[in-house]
């Protein structure tokens, strides 16, 4: 089963390298235990854009969907057999990142 | 599986309800866990489990004897098996750190406890949905975010345990603090039901230091419930208690988890230090006849597990009993700015206050709990100590 795990950041910075290291390591180790799918850092805030084309009408906002002090910086996608295998893997991607992080599963495909 | 279930327990609903409940139970866990052995017998076991525990709690409002042989260890003890690590497992899903410790304990009675959603919501003063959401939320969180249901590992035991015992404290703490108004029965049902569940934990795991402690402190506490509170309603303390009113079975039976922690010679929890500490209390007849040098080494200890204010306001409180008042109050004082928002710091003062004959910092201080205090005994009980204040 699928987890994402996202990082969430109250800071402006980027990740020091002693974190990049940290996070390095930790990549490594999900690759090797098998629970590794996907992960990535993301560019500041202010480079993200908003489509709305809801209504056909391609509406487009320069900025995040949401400004917030706390934002999404980053995230890993994780494969793991239960919630507690996959708190076990965030806290440690916690700890490399040096950041909050949200555990939540992906919704089960239909049979 | 419900005529059986009726047939063996002649209530319908019941039957229904616990039908209902034990393949509610299979859908939530069996796709994370698998499928057990023999999924029939999960089933009905599930199903006589929450039947007999609804049963428990009818015939306990029923029958006065029946409440008080719930507080008492009325069953043999049960052999552990296949049927007790369901509901070990069952314990810990319920209490799992994941789930807001509100839901914890909502999912701990209703699934444990075997209380309704309205009993469980107007024990917690919210409205019915709103427990009903709670309760339906954290069905769908285990089972969609995989919360999986098995015990712990070895080496996460220790946190988890805490987690539960920490929920049936909550459990009982609700109940003691309804004890102290006009209550609902349903709330001081609370304590009842947080003996049963700790008895139960310590049953199924009886080499747990700190679930014997929780059980003990529990007893130990709850021996003194009738002495606590006045015909009038006011608070008692503890000096002031009629000692001959207290539960002499609670009071042994705690003594007895106490000593037999002592006898495991482990480095105790913190329930445990706390359970000793009550113990102390309830073992003499007259208040001045106290160990309170023994008091004040318990809170030593504890101090070093739990450094939070309250703990170390209860050591001050017992230091005063050994040291005097002056050397009390000195301790207690250094407590100020964490403790300013909370009615029993400044009722202790109060108190120490007025043993030291400064009158007028002894009613200020009494103003102030009484300012704070929420619950009517307890307010009874320093306004009249504070009136007789010269």
């Amino acid at each position: 089963m699928q987890y994402l795990v996202s990082v969430i950041d109250d800071t402006a910075g980027v990740a020091t390298p002693a974190e990049m290291a940290a996070i390095d390591a930790f990549n490594d180790r999900l690759v090797a235990e098998g629970h590794w799918v996907f992960a990535g850092g993301l560019e500041s805030q202010s480079t993200a854009t908003v489509i709305d084309n809801r209504r056909g009408a391609g509406l487009i906002t320069d900025g995040p969907f949401l400004e917030s002090k706390e934002h999404l910086a980053g995230f890993w996608i994780i494969e793991a057999p239960d919630l507690d295998v996959a708190l076990k893997l965030a806290a440690d991607g916690s700890l490399a990142c040096h950041r909050k992080v949200e555990v939540r599963p992906f919704s089960a495909e239909p049979a | 599986m419900v005529a059986s279930l009726t047939r063996r327990f002649g209530d319908l609903d019941i039957a229904e309800e616990a039908t209902a409940e034990a393949f509610a139970a299979a859908v939530a866990r069996w796709p994370a866990d698998g499928i057990p052995p023999n999924p029939g017998a999960w089933l009905t076991t599930t199903a006589k489990r929450t039947a007999i525990d609804r049963i428990r709690r009818e015939s306990k409002r029923d029958d006065k004897q029946k409440e008080a042989q719930l507080l008492y260890d009325g069953d043999p003890p049960e052999p552990l098996g296949a049927i007790d690590d369901e509901r070990l497992r069952l314990i810990f899903t319920c209490c799992h750190p994941a789930l807001a410790m509100e839901t914890r304990v909502a999912l701990t009675l209703r699934m444990i406890g075997g209380l309704t959603v309205p009993e469980i919501a107007r024990a917690f003063l919210v409205q019915e949905t709103t427990m009903e959401k709670r309760i339906t939320r954290a069905k769908a969180k285990i089972k969609a975010a995989r919360i999986p249901y098995r015990m712990p590992a070895e080496e996460d035991l220790p946190a988890r345990v805490s987690g539960v015992l920490a929920v049936l404290f909550l459990v009982f703490n609700e109940g003691y603090l309804a004890t102290g108004q006009a209550s609902d029965p349903v709330r001081s049902d609370l304590t009842a039901e947080a003996i049963r569940l700790a008895r139960l934990i310590r049953a199924l795991m009886p080499q747990d230091g700190e679930a014997a402690g929780l059980l003990a402190l529990m007893l130990l506490i709850e021996a003194r419930r009738t002495a606590r509170v006045s015909a009038s309603g006011e608070l008692v303390t503890l000096g002031d208690q009629d000692r001959g009113a207290w539960d002499a079975a609670l009071i042994a039976e705690g003594h007895g988890l106490v000593r037999e922690r002592l006898a495991a010679g482990m480095a105790p929890g913190p329930y445990q230090i706390l359970a000793a500490i009550n113990a102390v209390h309830t073992s003499v007849r007259d208040v001045r006849d106290t160990d309170w040098s023994q008091v004040v080494a318990l809170y030593d200890q504890l101090v070093r597990l739990d450094a939070s204010p309250v703990v170390a306001l209860n050591r001050a409180i017992a230091i005063a009993e050994l040291d005097g008042p002056e050397v009390g109050l000195t301790a207690i004082d250094r407590l100020d700015d964490k403790l300013a928002g909370y009615h029993a710091y400044h009722a202790a003062r109060a108190d120490l206050l007025r043993r030291l004959g400064r009158s007028q910092q002894s009613r200020e201080a009494y103003d102030k709990a009484i300012e704070l205090a929420g619950n009517t005994a307890e307010t009874a009980y320093l306004t009249r100590r504070r009136n007789q204040l010269r």
